[in-house]
């Protein structure tokens, strides 16, 4: 390809020349790192100790720091500090996009901000929005998980609620931001006038809670967790022989039901005759817990004497819709992802070098690439410069 | 308001079910006009799925695929026609984006592969996003969204203990990274034709896509070279944190003592100075974490989650109650406050329910428009866009071209 630099990425990127501010603290950091990747020139202002994330112990997250602010730039403003605001409000002029968080500089100020760039777009990234009752009610994001929504949604019914795992509020509120600070910013290009985005992360949870908000609306029912009453018997994990695997195979996948029993039928095992009775034809039993034990016995027992590279080549060669239920270290290994590039290696602060995820997506021309986060305030002999 | 922000934008759109729509559906509600390419024979599961309005099922009485298509119109071709797949062409040459969540191939086989569409179209921006991507020994394999946390960890890392795997109790992937990693590329391939003028292939995996979503755990994981213990509702860092039992039928409240300034003042409200000093620490607090969640939860369990969660979060401590769908539509005041739901006229499913787009744009809600009928925009999109006549549109119909 034409026009590559020596690291195999186009000169010209989809954000080239757009200048983003990253004021923001824990809620919305995923939201710059997409447009770090993507060429934009994103700026993350930290405290003179640096955002929690990077302090030893159990204060910080070493991890979530290096994932969350790849490719940026750091400068140091002590807020405290004369002049802070000054600095503050140079670096606003010269930006593009304002990342703000509740917590960080300019939450409260998000009309001057505006006003001090009136072509740039301010999105203020916040637990539950910068109005209403709550809008400074303390979160977390379990507790965020919780009043959006979608803690109701996992777990076993017997058990309590169950929240997902590594700050999916951060990840949910982040991209819902990052979105529509994209789509603002098109019209901001277009029109010269900027815009101001108010994203409440519980309202980001609401909106990402499968079909519950029209079960209720339309049928007054309320999806809970454990799924009974509304997932086939056969949309579950099941034990194998070195770990699990995820099956999906109710009657509106047709295909994937009829060559999982002729599968059982070829190999001579008797789950195959048991599951080609009349009765597995009928949709409304599949969902009832008698149906759910039923199969499960059934299909553990045939599981039972496989691996999951086995199964997964099967299901693979016969179209059945299962997977191998993946530990995170597994994905290292995954035949699909090395074959595709996907992990990249990349430096942490301690100079060692880690599995790094690739991009989201594939980009051609490539115009993706992730740099290693920066070390604290290494852009502020720059920065200041072109700001004063 | 209505936006206009992506007034300038058309996409024909191939996407079906879940998560393809979800991530095209943002161009709509921001004033792109996206035709929905679908056909009558083999229909949107989501079309199919529920749940419907009164509970009898139709091919337009689906909330599930009205909430994934506002704005949007709805096209029917037969693309294993000759003519249907000549009038797709037709409608790409006249589009800026191409998008379709199909496996690997489907596309070529309906003659709308990146190759063929670029002949059409040079500066397509065209979006694939198939659940393990393109090519590849495993590209082929079959899933759902629940499947794609599965492969990635994300399921495995879902639980209440060590080695119990619970997973997500939505097909999440669907719901959060995969659409919207989606529309955050295609907006930024936008922007690059119109740095560049030219197009870019989206080749997105949905598993490569959430992995990006549990990033965090994969880099730490690869540092620590171990995978650690599932942390449940608690965690690594901070003590307690948990989802506790109160006073009711199935109602919980989330709770998360994020400092020691926050302990001392639960530790004085659980009614304890010696508590307080015991555990003053967050290493303390870590290091006894089920005596201190029993503590809670006795506390909790005599309450009802309203109060609890009220009383916490007067005190300064992040508490919620776990919401369930009929609390965030009846009973949460802040998304009331906020005008956060809306209803939208529509002929056969009412005024129903929807979510606002989680944002307010200068001040404003983003107001949506409705789905569409299957097929509701057929001749009009061929008559004002193509130019066909009424007679041609006609003899279009009768040859079973839209179906």
């Amino acid at each position: 390809m034409t026009g590559e630099t020596a690291s195999g990425t186009r000169p010209s990127r989809p954000y080239s020349g757009v200048r983003v501010l990253d004021l923001t603290r824990q809620f919305g950091l995923y939201a710059g790192r997409l447009f770090a990747d993507l060429g934009a020139e994103v700026i993350l202002v930290e405290p003179p100790e640096g955002l929690a994330d990077r302090q030893e112990g159990l204060t910080g997250d070493f991890a979530r720091f290096a994932f969350l602010n790849a490719s940026k730039k750091s400068i140091v403003i002590d807020e405290a500090a004369q002049g802070a605001t000054a600095a503050l409000e140079r670096l606003v002029a010269r930006s593009d996009i304002v990342l703000l968080e509740r917590g960080g500089p300019f939450y409260g100020d998000v009309e001057r901000v505006a006003a001090i760039q009136p072509r740039a777009v301010v999105t203020a990234i916040s637990p539950y929005g910068m109005t209403g009752p709550m809008a400074d009610a303390p979160a977390s994001d379990l507790v965020l998980q919780a009043a959006g929504g979608i803690a109701w949604m996992s777990g076993r019914i017997e058990d309590a609620p169950l929240s997902l795992p590594f700050d999916q509020a951060t990840m949910v509120g982040s991209i819902y931001a990052a979105t529509v600070t994209a789509i603002a910013l098109a019209d901001a290009e277009r029109t010269g006038r900027g815009h101001v985005i108010d994203v409440s992360i519980q309202e980001c949870i609401a909106h990402s809670l499968q079909n519950a908000v029209q079960v209720w609306d339309l049928e007054q029912r309320i999806s809970t967790r454990g799924g009974a009453g509304t997932r086939d018997a056969t949309e579950d994990i099941f034990p194998c022989r070195d770990g699990y695997v995820f099956l999906a195979s109710p009657l509106s996948l047709g295909a994937s039901w009829r060559s999982l029993v002729a599968w059982m039928v070829e190999v001579g095992h008797p789950s195959g005759d048991a599951l080609s009775q009349d009765r597995w034809v009928d949709r409304e039993w599949r969902l009832t817990a008698e149906a759910r034990a039923g199969f499960r016995t059934l299909f553990t027992a045939f599981t039972m004497e496989r691996d999951k590279e086995t199964l997964t080549a099967e299901a693979l060669a016969r179209r059945i819709v299962m997977g191998p239920v993946n530990r995170l270290s597994e994905t290292f290994s995954d035949p699909q992802l090395a074959h595709r590039g996907f992990y990249r290696s990349v430096q942490l602060a301690d100079g060692s070098a880690v599995a790094f995820p690739g991009p989201p997506y594939k980009l051609d021309p490539q115009v993706w690439t992730a740099s290693p986060a920066p070390a604290l305030g290494s852009a502020d002999a720059g920065l200041t410069e072109r700001a004063g | 308001m209505k936006p206009d922000f992506l007034s300038d934008v058309r996409l024909a759109d191939f996407t079906w079910a879940g998560a393809g729509p979800f991530g095209t559906k943002i161009f709509s509600d921001f004033g792109a006009d996206v035709i929905k390419i679908e056909s009558s024979v083999r229909l949107d599961s989501v079309r199919t799925g529920g749940p419907f309005k009164d509970r009898r099922s139709g091919v337009n009485r689906s909330g599930y695929f009205a909430s994934r298509n506002t704005g949007k119109k709805s096209v029917v071709l037969d693309l294993k026609s000759e003519e249907g797949r000549r009038i797709a062409h037709d409608i790409v040459r006249h589009s800026d984006v191409v998008s379709n969540n199909f496996g690997p191939g489907a596309m070529e086989r309906l003659g709308m592969d990146y190759e063929t569409v670029r002949r059409i179209k040079p500066d397509i921006v065209y979006l694939s996003m198939p659940m393990y991507g393109e090519d590849g020994p495993r590209a082929e394999l079959l899933g759902v969204g629940m499947t794609i946390s599965a492969v990635t960890g994300l399921m495995w890392s879902t639980g209440y203990r060590a080695d119990d795997p619970v997973g997500p109790g939505t097909h999440y992937p669907d719901h959060a990274a995969n659409p919207y990693h989606a529309a955050f590329a295609v907006l930024a391939a936008l922007r690059h034709r119109r740095l560049t003028g030219e197009g870019m292939k989206i080749d997105l995996s949905q598993v490569e896509s959430t992995i990006n979503f549990i990033g965090s755990a994969m880099v730490r994981c690869a540092a620590e070279q171990h995978d650690r213990p599932q942390p449940g509702n608690a965690s690594w860092r901070m003590a307690p944190q948990g989802i506790y039992r109160c006073a009711g039928d199935d109602a919980w409240c989330a709770i998360t003592v994020a400092t020691d300034e926050q302990w001392a003042i639960l530790a004085a409200i659980l009614g304890g100075a010696a508590m307080a000093e015991r555990f003053a620490s967050v290493e303390a607090r870590l290091g006894a974490r089920s005596e201190i969640d029993r503590l809670v939860g006795a506390w909790a369990a005599e309450k009802g989650a309203d109060l609890v969660a009220e009383t916490l979060r007067t005190a300064g401590i992040p508490a919620a109650l776990v919401a369930n769908a009929r609390h965030l539509i009846e009973h949460d005041r802040q998304l009331a406050e906020r005008d956060y739901w809306q209803r939208v006229a529509h002929p056969e499913l009412g005024h129903s329910l929807y979510a606002s787009p989680p944002y307010r744009v200068d001040g404003e809600r983003v107001e949506l428009a409705r789905p569409p009928l299957l097929g509701e925009h057929t001749r009009d999109v061929l008559g004002d866009l193509l130019g066909l006549s009424d007679t041609e549109l006609d003899r279009l119909e009768t040859a079973g071209v839209f179906k």
